[in-house]
């Protein structure tokens, strides 16, 4: 017996799989097809099942399936709770990138205007004096300066749903490292899957790429942290342990991104002893 | 294949991707495609009214919409969910395209769908080009042929692209297949070849 997707094909006949196109994909799905002794079907057996009349209504027919087949499959792979986050944290990224970026253009193109004016001795926060310049220049200069505020605001708003949104995608990473690095972390690794099934030591160097790579080829020092860094236990403890924190945070939220995938659910004793074993090494924070 | 003066043609619906218009038929650009690229650097396979072509990594469906102003019908087999939605579309106006969301690497979960084909194409970013290629040779009828555009730099980075070249041929042969033409497609893709094989057996 030969089983496509019209219905099984046995010697001098074909038994019709029937039943609605959700039905079809399911038998679809559920086909064990051997390719060894694997013979194409024919597209007239599927005359005498009595599924078409003609090749028309044949394609016709398979095309619906495939259809429905496909898009239930995209739906699927579009449903994962992870899927909208990564595309919010590359959003994130890419917009501190641009407003990095165009902040110091606008600044270049206000000091050409203004000839005294100068940083040096003055603590102003890039954003303080992209606002100076909204207020202080007339045309596409000061519209500029007022998209890079507008902009600013709406980046603030969506970090804010990043960290709201990896607490509930990524509990336990979350509680070890911050939502929004949490995110980051995950975005590098290309979704929560794939970060699940990464060693630590993986997670660990996570986002440096260079720097490891140029260790691997050249024996310069490996890197101690990629992404990591940016939680401030790695960052602010001390130089000489900072190597070690990295690496037993990494061990830990490994097992936390296990735990995320696997039960999704913050696991409270989980996290108690992993938070008490980093700041063991990690000395006086908290 | 149809060519105005020059310049290869398909004629069918337009405006799938922007594509420029010459005397009603649609221009099918050597630079976006690498089947058009192979029209132009080497003989290819003649696309016919009456051929069933199996197309692996049809990708946004760009160049199928091509294959299928020429022919019958059209498997087309896309893995990503993202060129997926594009393929979807292009297929909803193609009544010839039947769209297939599987992994190439597994035809036997296609299997129960792909009739026999006169022509099977494959454009898949994959390491293993070659096994895949042969792997799903299964579904080409004797006599019929294989059009492998080899992406040389998803084989392996660090080996040569004439290496990765050659390997590939002597791979196709060794698995049976009758090698009948093997091109670089410069100028118009770097670091890709088309490989043009027929399987044995069957009316030539």
């Amino acid at each position: 017996m030969r089983s496509y997707w019209f219905g099984d094909v046995v010697d001098g006949g074909c038994i019709p799989s029937g039943g609605n196109t959700e039905a079809l994909v399911r038998r679809l799905h559920s086909l064990r097809t051997g390719m060894d002794d694997f013979v194409p079907l024919d597209w007239e057996d599927a005359l005498t099942c009595g599924i078409c009349r003609d090749r028309a209504e044949y394609l016709s027919f398979l095309r619906e399936l495939c259809f429905a087949a496909a898009e239930m499959e995209i739906r699927e792979q579009y449903a994962g709770k992870d899927v909208e986050l990564l595309q919010m944290v590359r959003t994130l990224d890419e917009m501190d990138e641009l407003i990095n970026r165009l902040s110091e253009r606008v600044t270049e193109w206000h000091q050409v205007r203004n000839p005294s004016f100068s940083r040096k001795y003055r603590r102003t926060p890039a954003h303080v004096l992209v606002k100076n310049i909204a207020r202080g220049n007339k045309g596409a200069l000061g519209r500029v300066a007022v998209h890079i505020e507008e902009f600013s605001a709406a980046r603030t708003e969506l970090a804010k749903e990043v960290s709201n949104r990896a607490n509930r995608v990524l509990p336990n990473t979350s509680a070890l490292i911050g939502g929004l690095v949490a995110a980051r972390l995950m975005s590098h690794a290309g979704g929560l899957l794939p970060l699940s099934r990464m060693p630590a030591s993986a997670i660990q160097v996570l986002g440096a790429r260079t720097a490891l790579f140029a260790h691997l080829r050249t024996h310069s020092p490996s890197p101690k942290h990629g992404i990591i860094f940016q939680h401030r236990r790695v960052h602010n403890a001390p130089r000489e342990v900072r190597g070690k924190v990295a690496r037993a945070l990494a061990g830990k939220l490994a097992i936390a991104a296990r735990l995320d995938h696997f039960r999704g659910v913050p696991v409270p004793e989980f996290l108690e002893k992993a938070q008490a074993r980093i700041d063991l090494l990690g000395g006086s924070e908290e | 294949m149809i060519r105005i003066g020059d310049v290869l043609v398909s004629k069918g619906e337009g405006n799938v991707y922007g594509e420029r218009m010459l005397g009603g038929a649609r221009v099918w650009d050597p630079f976006r495609s690498k089947l058009a690229a192979l029209y132009y650097t080497g003989k290819g396979v003649e696309l016919l009214p009456g051929m069933r072509v199996l197309y692996l990594g049809a990708a946004n469906g760009t160049t199928v919409s091509h294959v299928a102003d020429y022919t019958e019908v059209v498997y087309a087999v896309e893995f990503a969910p993202r060129p997926m939605q594009d393929l979807l579309e292009v297929a909803r106006r193609r009544k010839n395209i039947v769209p297939i969301m599987a992994d190439a690497c597994r035809p036997e979960l296609y299997a129960p769908l792909v009739e026999a084909v006169d022509l099977l194409y494959q454009d898949v970013a994959q390491p293993d080009q070659a096994a895949i290629a042969i792997r799903n040779c299964a579904f080409l009828r004797p006599g019929g042929h294989l059009i492998l555009m080899l992406k040389t730099r998803s084989v392996d980075v660090r080996k040569q692209p004439a290496e990765v070249f050659r390997e590939t041929v002597d791979t196709l042969a060794a698995a049976g297949l009758t090698v009948q033409e093997s091109v670089w497609l410069i100028p118009y893709h770097q670091d890709h070849a088309a490989i043009v094989c027929t399987k044995p057996g069957g009316i030539p």
